[in-house]
Order: C-alpha cells, then sequence, then structure tokens
C-alpha cells in the first residue's frame, strides 16, 4: 500500500486575469514519479511553486507527511526536505560546483574561536553524493566551464546536499541534447529508487511513459485526470493533455518546387573570436520547398543563419536572394527585401521584453506604413493591427496588446515572433529552434504555419536540433557537421539513422 | 493600460518624496526645531508662500520668478540625462557639456557687441551646438570603439574644466570677483530688474523652451521613428539590431540630442542664472539633474515635476536657513533623502509589480524591476555633489557672490 507524502486539497491560486490553479485535489505517493504534465500557461509552475513555497495558495490546504502544512517561503520548504531544479538555474558562473553547493548552507569549523569555512567536509559529502548518484562532476570545476548538463546535475546536487526527499524539477529536458535527456531521466529513476519523491514537470510525453509512475494532467488550472502511466497510450495522454483531439502527424502535400529563393554559396563566417563557424557552405533553397537543416548544436548553423539573415559578416563566399546579390547588405535591407527570421535566441533576440505586444509586433516595420507617416508612428493604428494579428495567431495576453510582452509565457512569445516574420511576407523564412521548450499544442501549431508557408510558395529554411521535427517537415535535408554541409538529399531518401550518423560526423 | 503604469510612476515618486519629508522631519525634530516652520519658510524662500514681510519692490512674485529662473537649466540638464538613460546610455557629462557650451557661448556671443534680437537666439544656437557637437563625440567614441560613456563623459567634464579655466584666467578674468568678466545684458538670456505689476522681478526668457523641450522629447519618445529606435536601443541593443536598427547612429543620435539639451542648460545657467563664469568649478546642477531624471523615471514629462521639486529644496533653503535658524545644508540633505527613497522607487515598483509579474504563469520572475545598476550609481553623485559645493541658496544672488567670492 502506498504512503501519501503530499496531499493537496482543493488548491486555487489566481492572478489578476487568469485563473492559475482552480479547486487541484491530489495525492502523490512517497518513493514516486508523479508528472504533471500541460500547455504553456496549464498552471503546472504555478502548482510546483505553491509546493516549493513561492507563491501562497488563494484557497485549499497542503498536507505534508500526514500533517496540515503552510509552506510560506522557499526557505521553509528547505527545511521540510523540499528541493527544486528551477527552469532556469540559479547557480553563480564565477564559483566552483563545490561553493555553489554549500551556498546558504556552509559548514563551518572554529578555529581559535572564528568561524571559518570547512571546504574538507563539505569536499568529502559531495564527493560521496557525486559517487553514489554517478553524477561524473569535478567538485572544483567552475560553473562557467561546465555544460548545461552538469549545471543541471550541480542543482540536483544543491537538494540532495540539504537532504531532500521530495524532488521537483521544473521543465529539467527543455534544455538538453537527447543523449542528456536520456541521462538524465536515468538519474530520476535512481532517485526514486533510493527512496525520493520526484514531481516531475513537463510537456514531454516520452519522457512521462519513460520514467513516471502517475501523471495528472492540467488544462486551464483545472486538474483532468491521473493516469497510472504504464496503462495508458502516449495519444490517450496528448489529447487529454490538449484537451481536443490531436493528430501528431502532421499532414504535409508533395511538395512542389519553384525557383531558387535562397542560393549561398561557399559561405565562410568566423565569429568574433576569430574562430571559423561556417566553412564553405553552399545551399539552394527554393520556392515552396522546405530546406532542414540538422546538426548538433554547435555546429555553426546559428552563425549560418545570423549571417545570412544579416547579423553576422560574412568572410567569403556569397549570398543570394531571389537572384540578387545581398552579401553585403544590411539586415533592414535583407529583412525588406523578403527575409524573415524567427532567431533561436527569442527573448534576447527576438524580442525586446520590455516592450508592449504590439511594439513588438511592429519592430521591424515600425519605420513604413501603416505604423509610420512620416516621422511619427501610427500607435491607434499598430494597437489596432496588432489586436487583429493577436486574434489570428492565438497571442495570449493579460492585458491585450499594451502588455509587456516579458510577461507573456513562452508559447505566446513564441508565437508572436512567429506572427510578425510570416506577416511580414517574405519569400525566405529562416526558423531556428522553432518549437523549443513549446507544448504539444503550440508546437503542431507552428509546424502547421511552416507547412502552410510551403505551400504558400514560400522558402524555408528550418534549422533544428531535433531530427523528429527535420523528418516530420522536412523536403530537403542537409546535415551540418562542424561548420560544412556533411550531407544533402531529398527528405524520403535519407534514414534516421544515417542522418544521425553523419551529425556526429561518423560518415563524411 | 500604459496610462495606469504611468499613473504608477507617480504614485512611487510621490511616496518618495513624502517618505523623505517624514525622515527629515525627525532629524528636524532632533534638533529641536518645528519641522513645519522649517518647511513652511523653505516653501516662501522659493516663492511658494508669501513671506511675512518683502523689501522694497518685491514680492512673492519676485522669489517665484527667481525660482523659475534656477529651474531653467536644471529641467534641461534633467531632460540631458533622461534622453540619454532611455537609450541606454549614462551622461555624467552634463557638467562639462554646460560649461563647455556657457563658456564658448559667453566668448563669442557675450562679448560680442550685437544687439539682443540677435545675441540671445546666437547664445542659444552656439549652446545647441557645441553641446550637440560633445554629445556626439561621446555617442561616437561608444559607437565605434566601444568606450563607455561614463569613462568617456567623465574625462571630458575635466578636460572642458581644465581647458575654459585656463582660458578664462588668462583671457577673460574679471580681477575683483575672480570670475569671467560679466557678459553684455543683451545676450543675457534671463532680463534682471523686469517690471511685473509693480514688482521687480526677473523673467527666464527659457523657462518656457524647456517646457516645451520637455513636451518635445516627450512626443520624440512616445510617438516618433527615432524615438521607438532610440528606446529599442536603451532596452535591448541585440534585439534592436535584429530588427534591423542601426544602433550605433542610433546611439550617436541620442548622445547628441541629450549634449544639445545640456548645452542649452549650459546657456541657461550661465548667461541666465548668472552673467559669468566661476573658473576651475563644475555646476551642481549637473550632478543634480541626474538625481532628478532619476526621480522622474527618467520622463521627460516627469522631469518637469522633478525638477521643479529639487530646485525647490535648493532655491527656498538660503531663507529658510536665515528664518527658521537651521542650516541650509538640510536642504542638501533633504535632496539626498529623496533620492534614497527614489531609488528605493524601483523596489515600490517592484512590489506593485509582482502582482502584475505573478501573471507570468510558467515563468519564474527574474527579479529587479525599474531603476538599474546606473541608477544606484547616480544616485550617490548627486548627494555628494550637493554636499561638497558651496552653498546652493547663494548661488543665485548675483550680488551677493560677486561680493563674497574668494
Amino acid at each position: 500500500m502506498p504512503q501519501a507524502i503530499i496531499e493537496l486539497r482543493h488548491i486555487s491560486k489566481s492572478f489578476p486575469g487568469i485563473l492559475a490553479n482552480d479547486d487541484i485535489s491530489l495525492t502523490i505517493n512517497q518513493g514516486e514519479i508523479f508528472a504533471i504534465l500541460g500547455e504553456n500557461g496549464a498552471g503546472k509552475s504555478t502548482l510546483a511553486s505553491i509546493l516549493f513555497g513561492m507563491y501562497s495558495p488563494d484557497a485549499g490546504e497542503i498536507w505534508l507527511r500526514g500533517k496540515k502544512t503552510n509552506i510560506t517561503s522557499p526557505a521553509r520548504a528547505v527545511e521540510l526536505d523540499i528541493g527544486m531544479v528551477h527552469q532556469h538555474f540559479k547557480l553563480i558562473s564565477e564559483y566552483s560546483v563545490t561553493e555553489n553547493i554549500i551556498l546558504g548552507d556552509e559548514p563551518l569549523r572554529r578555529l581559535a574561536g572564528i568561524a571559518g569555512l570547512d571546504r574538507k567536509a563539505a569536499g568529502t559529502r559531495i564527493q560521496e553524493l557525486i559517487d553514489c548518484y554517478q553524477f561524473d562532476l569535478a567538485p572544483d570545476a567552475l560553473i562557467e566551464d561546465i555544460g548545461v548538463s552538469s549545471q543541471q546535475r550541480v542543482e540536483i546536487l544543491k537538494m540532495l546536499y540539504r537532504s531532500a526527499e521530495i524532488l521537483i524539477f521544473d521543465e529539467p529536458t527543455a534544455m538538453l541534447t537527447p543523449q542528456e535527456t536520456e541521462r538524465l531521466l536515468a538519474i530520476i529513476r535512481r532517485l526514486r529508487d533510493n527512496g525520493k519523491t520526484i514531481i516531475l514537470i513537463t510537456h514531454k510525453l516520452e519522457e512521462i511513459k519513460l520514467v513516471a509512475d502517475r501523471c495528472a494532467i492540467l488544462n486551464h488550472g483545472r486538474l483532468i485526470e491521473v493516469f497510472d502511466v504504464a496503462s495508458t497510450s502516449t495519444q490517450t495522454m496528448a489529447n487529454r493533455m490538449v484537451g481536443y483531439e490531436l493528430n501528431l502527424n502532421i499532414k504535409k502535400t508533395p511538395p512542389n518546387f519553384g525557383r531558387p529563393v535562397l542560393e549561398v554559396s561557399d559561405l565562410t563566417v568566423y565569429d568574433a573570436l576569430k574562430v571559423k563557424r561556417v566553412d564553405a557552405v553552399s545551399l539552394k533553397v527554393h520556392a515552396g520547398e522546405v530546406f532542414a537543416l540538422a546538426g548538433v548544436a554547435g555546429n555553426g548553423q546559428m552563425e549560418l543563419a545570423d549571417a545570412i539573415a544579416g547579423l553576422m559578416d560574412v568572410h567569403s563566399g556569397s549570398i543570394r536572394l531571389k537572384g540578387e546579390e545581398i552579401t553585403k547588405t544590411t539586415a533592414r535591407r535583407r529583412a525588406c527585401a523578403g527575409i524573415a527570421y524567427i532567431p533561436e535566441d527569442r527573448q534576447q533576440v527576438g524580442l525586446i521584453l520590455d516592450f508592449t505586444v504590439s511594439e513588438n509586433l511592429m519592430s521591424k516595420s515600425y519605420f513604413r506604413p501603416p505604423y509610420c507617416k512620416g516621422p511619427f508612428l501610427q500607435t491607434k493604428a499598430a494597437a489596432r493591427l496588432a489586436e487583429d494579428i493577436c486574434q489570428r495567431y492565438d497571442i495570449r495576453s493579460a492585458q491585450g496588446v499594451a502588455t509587456l510582452v516579458r510577461s507573456l509565457s513562452g508559447g505566446n512569445q513564441q508565437k508572436l515572433i512567429v506572427a510578425r516574420e510570416i506577416e511580414a511576407q517574405g519569400d525566405l523564412v529562416i526558423f531556428v529552434q522553432p518549437t523549443r521548450g513549446l507544448d504539444i499544442g503550440a508546437t503542431l501549431g507552428i509546424r502547421q504555419r511552416i507547412i502552410a508557408e510551403r505551400d504558400k510558395g514560400r522558402a524555408v529554411l528550418l534549422i533544428s536540433l531535433e531530427l523528429e521535427e527535420v523528418k516530420a517537415l522536412a523536403d530537403t535535408i542537409g546535415v551540418i557537421y562542424n561548420g560544412r554541409i556533411a550531407h544533402t538529399a531529398p527528405a524520403s531518401e535519407v534514414g534516421m539513422k544515417e542522418l544521425g550518423e553523419y551529425m556526429l560526423g561518423v560518415r563524411k | 493600460m500604459k496610462a495606469s503604469r504611468r499613473l504608477e510612476g507617480l504614485l512611487v515618486a510621490g511616496v518618495a518624496v513624502l517618505l523623505a519629508l517624514l525622515v527629515i522631519s525627525v532629524i528636524i525634530l532632533a534638533v529641536g526645531k518645528n519641522p513645519l516652520l522649517v518647511f513652511s519658510s523653505l516653501l516662501q524662500g522659493a516663492g511658494w508662500l508669501p513671506k511675512p514681510k518683502y523689501a522694497g519692490g518685491r514680492g512673492v512674485l519676485t522669489d517665484f520668478m527667481g525660482l523659475l529662473d534656477a529651474m531653467t537649466p536644471m529641467l534641461f540638464a534633467a531632460l540631458a540625462v533622461a534622453i540619454a538613460f532611455r537609450a541606454g546610455l549614462f551622461n555624467i557629462g552634463v557638467a562639462g557639456q554646460m560649461l563647455a557650451a556657457g563658456f564658448l557661448a559667453t566668448v563669442i556671443v557675450g562679448y560680442s557687441p550685437l544687439t539682443a534680437v540677435l545675441a540671445k537666439p546666437l547664445v542659444l544656437l552656439v549652446g545647441l551646438a557645441v553641446g550637440g557637437a560633445l554629445g556626439a563625440f561621446v555617442g561616437f567614441l561608444k559607437a565605434r570603439f566601444n568606450i563607455h560613456e561614463v569613462v568617456s563623459t567623465i574625462m571630458l567634464n575635466y578636460i572642458v574644466l581644465y581647458i575654459t579655466s585656463f582660458f578664462i584666467k588668462s583671457y577673460y578674468i574679471d580681477p575683483v570677483s575672480r570670475q569671467s568678466r560679466a557678459i553684455s545684458s543683451e545676450a543675457r538670456l534671463t532680463l534682471m530688474n523686469v517690471d511685473l505689476g509693480g514688482l521687480s522681478s526677473r523673467l527666464p526668457l527659457c523657462f518656457l523652451l524647456a517646457v516645451a523641450l520637455a513636451v518635445l522629447f516627450y512626443l520624440l519618445l512616445a510617438r516618433t521613428r527615432l524615438g521607438f529606435e532610440i528606446r529599442a536601443v536603451g532596452k535591448s541593443r541585440k534585439a534592436a539590431q535584429y530588427s534591423g536598427i542601426n544602433a550605433r547612429r542610433t546611439i550617436v543620435l541620442s548622445m547628441a540630442l541629450s549634449g544639445c539639451s545640456a548645452g542649452l542648460a549650459g546657456v541657461t545657467y550661465y548667461l541666465g542664472c548668472f552673467n559669468s563664469i566661476l573658473p576651475a568649478e563644475l555646476s551642481n546642477i549637473g550632478f543634480d539633474s541626474i538625481a532628478v531624471a532619476l526621480l522622474a523615471n527618467s520622463n521627460p514629462l516627469g522631469s518637469i515635476l522633478s525638477s521643479l521639486l529639487i530646485t525647490t529644496l535648493t532655491y527656498g533653503s538660503n531663507y529658510m536657513s536665515s528664518t527658521a535658524g537651521i542650516s541650509e545644508y538640510i536642504a542638501s540633505l533633504m535632496i539626498g533623502v529623496v533620492l534614497l527613497f527614489s531609488a528605493c522607487g524601483g523596489f515600490f515598483q517592484y512590489l506593485l509589480g509582482r502582482r502584475r509579474k505573478a501573471l507570468e504563469l510558467d515563468k519564474e520572475a527574474t527579479g529587479g524591476a525599474g531603476i538599474g545598476t546606473g541608477g544606484s550609481s547616480g544616485s550617490s553623485n548627486p548627494g555628494a555633489g550637493a554636499g561638497t559645493g558651496d552653498s546652493p541658496g547663494s548661488e543665485y544672488d548675483q550680488d551677493a557672490k560677486a561680493a563674497g567670492q574668494p
């Protein structure tokens, strides 16, 4: 008989304009992996934040280990042996792994009456934990020198060091590669086998299928259902999550190639540190074609996109758009000539977070009618246009088009960028990692848009790290490895295995 | 929605001022004085309330016009800081830009025999040109060589200070006052001893110009292409470049605009409030204006209110110290405390904003809203400037100054 460790009774939490959690009651058992599944904005992070003491519920009770408990702050949560790994890590990059772990809970040693830091004790304890869970971390390494997945393991260690028994993971795999994800899931399983209780917040069904014991589905703040994962199909879970029947396969008609829109030949790009990032790349994208560039992160694909959009200087080679040479023109010229660009970094590059929805929608066309008349902005007209766009692209914000983009959910931020770029009616659309971190509903929406753009006769250059996405959308697949195009072929002629080998440089 | 955000800013500034008054009251009580009396004599000195008695030909209007005269360069200077702030730039060089503009206008126009109709507009033009050129130079250094504007403006402050000081002491010195020779009254932007309804008063000719510039800057930022570009670069240079905005050009342009406004501050100060330049000294206004802009949250319209407030404190303090028997340094202290609380305004705003931020459902609040690092260092500067400078009240009394300078 499983023993309940957390019991939520009728938890409700609302924010101005949105009911984030609506009367949620559920029980989490000792030693299980309990997944909370939902779309962006379904209220799952709010629920986790309540458990970790960051928000207090408007109504309802939390029972912890059979006792009614008020979790008033994260500090209190830690005292109650609850730990959380946030989506964005909270580490000091100049500090070492050990220093980050003990920060705020330093072991002290008295030397002649003066308290000093007992590094040795801390080091031993941390090394024990690393060995126990096979974390493969060097305790003395600086955070800035280790990769994202290692940083995440540091976050996990931080919880274990504070002897957390209940571990909350908020979208832990959003930033990880497939291999790293597998590794993390193995760690999560190991934690459970050691008696920890895991709460896993995610919108990736495969992960739930792989590790979770039970899974709660939230939709618009309400608890829809709690499943036993082993006996439920992925399709059923997907349907319940988005609240309507969902077809995971994208319908695609055979491609109808037109004239070449983008022609890149022998393009070489160096970054600011004079490192060669793109090495004599040539590729052609036709009207009505989705050209997908597959590759492992850091192989030059982002620099290639930046160079095509005019944000990075070209060292040699040429870029032609609809037959016209654009290698040396400014980003503005290229945008006007018909290059739309959905960049990888949405928050720092694609959006101005402290601008409103309406201002962000006009950020690439504010200088021409109808957004501008002479030197004057037409703010009212812009707001009207923005309202229309928000409606058509289903961009949801609490206070309409005057909402600051900072307060939009990740999915809505991405929808905003996609809407702006598609509305620009360019002949070439560059999508970089268009669905990273998005839930199924939003992912599907954006993938359908990509195909719709292709069917309208536009050329699409898709740069993605997800092979599944590449396979689902591409007409032509190119593989980039170490800044070079390793292989190009029609999508139907390459298998997953072959692609993987090219991506990893095994096959050349 | 935007209007509510603006109201919120006003509310935050108001709370900061109230809290500051409260703290100052406690200090005044602690030294055994009546705070109400101190504040009312401060307001009397600044021309908001009538004094019990006036010398012949003077009245409350005299004091009030004097206040507006003192506020004019303050507002120009605050606008200079504010517009740079909005472009993400921290112009600490307002004092130097003011001095350069004031000096060249003095030498070129102030000592010329031109008539008022020619001289006054020419003074303004020289102010605009000199300030603008210096500002643009700083912007160019930033855009082209990535030299931080804080470094270059501080250095330029010293360069301007000592060059002008050299020329004044070598060629333009008045042996009695130890300042530069007085400019012709034709070139002066403040009319002296004007008869206003039987009262003799100053008439600051550029006060309305300063207010108009505030409105102009506000409209520029909110309603024009250039304003959009300035704000975009200020919020995120990377995202602005992605949007196709020429960030370098925008940086140079906004620094030039900032310099122009600083230049106008310089000419209305050295060729308005005063008619001469004290060599080897930067005006406090250049630094106080950082605080004024900060208090207004870099909003040009808000700068009108905040410069009125800060000038009231400095201008009224002279009378306050003589009637209430409390040192005029209490005024500097008041400014310091107001600024301290307005810097905390970022925190109040954060508290208000938390409600809004909580909307961000699946994301965590990233912290620190409002004023960034530039703000906190800005608030320490004017405090130091106001504290070490000579008594701010006496600066506005030209006769006293000419006689009493060492």
